[in-house]
């Protein structure tokens, strides 16, 4: 039988503002990432990654996660996937007026140790390996999705691509990479092209992640 | 015998943003904690005498508010985000304590 299509990302709205914990922590980021603080900036960077990075760190991930990770059907462009690309408050936690090469992103992340750290173990806990039936070097996705949603709120803040299948990047792109161009390529692929992240996700997102290491069909 | 205790108390329910009537468009829902029963038992000789000053038509027109069963504390902001991929965040919207003011 048709059964309507549920939007999950929505779902995982409802239920985060039903528990007084993940409510309370994600109108403490929203407050000040959509916050206007001058003429010239729509508002205060700083402050939004450090709620966004708090969010993460107070709400269980059954709730964060949920919001973060939450599937959409393929077909859909909009309300789910939209919804799901918004979890951040990307107009102030992602974009920027121009986006930065990511080698130079990299650089700047290197420079704080709350980056470097956690870039270090999204590195680490994400790595893909073709050889193993989860996709992952390491077979924790759990470890893999920690890693991710930690990078969330530091200058390599990621977020969905409009694009039909999971792709995710921190807002920057390879040109003007000079002598660089393949390393570059390399860093942004991890992010958009990481099967090892991309069937965390949709294991997450299927409610198929319960420790049994299973590939996903392919989307 | 069994007194049953009343008063002035907290009490909850799940709402969609919609149902709050503030005009915005969202499939979002909440928990709303409003204050409600009798402050009766909290009343002060001031109520009672506003009370006799009221019935014996000694104060004019006037008409003071009573004892009232309100919230002293609010709960925490509320954020959705809107139809049209808008975040809204409500303050002050809900109660988290109540008492006879």
């Amino acid at each position: 039988p048709a059964v309507a299509r549920e939007n999950n990302c929505l779902n995982a709205a409802k239920a985060c503002n039903l528990n007084d914990t993940c409510k309370k922590y994600r109108s403490a980021y929203i407050s000040p990432c959509t916050s206007r603080v001058s003429t010239a900036e729509a508002c205060n960077k700083r402050k939004c990654h450090k709620a966004l990075r708090q969010f993460f760190d107070k709400v269980p991930p059954k709730h964060s996660y949920g919001m973060l990770y939450c599937s959409c059907p393929l077909s859909d462009q909009t309300a789910c996937s939209e919804r799901r690309r918004q979890t951040i408050v990307p107009v102030c936690s992602y974009e920027e007026k121009q986006k930065p090469n990511c080698l130079e992103l990299q650089a700047s992340c290197k420079t704080n140790y709350i980056c470097r750290s956690r870039l270090a173990d999204f590195f680490v806990n994400c790595q893909p390996e073709p050889r193993s039936l989860s996709g992952c070097l390491k077979e924790n996705y759990a470890d893999c999705l920690l890693s991710y949603s930690g990078l969330i709120g530091t200058v390599m803040t990621p977020n969905y691509l409009r694009s039909p299948q999971i792709s995710v990047s921190p807002y920057c792109d390879c040109s003007n990479s000079g002598n660089n161009k393949d390393e570059c390529d390399k860093l942004t692929e991890f992010f958009t092209e990481n099967t090892c992240l991309r069937n965390a996700i949709q294991a997450f997102g299927n409610g198929t992640d319960v420790g049994v290491w299973q590939p996903m069909s392919p989307v | 015998i069994w007194v049953q205790t009343r008063g002035c108390l907290l009490k909850e329910v799940h709402l969609n943003v919609t149902d709050l009537g503030l005009g915005y468009q969202t499939k979002e829902e909440l928990i709303f904690r409003y204050c409600s029963g009798s402050c009766a038992e909290a009343e002060t000789n001031y109520d009672k005498i506003l009370n006799n000053l009221t019935h014996n038509k000694k104060l004019d027109k006037d008409t003071p508010s009573r004892t009232c069963c309100r919230p002293i504390a609010f709960d925490d902001d509320l954020s959705f985000l809107d139809d049209n991929v808008v975040y809204h965040t409500l303050k002050k919207h809900s109660a988290r304590k109540c008492a006879c003011v």
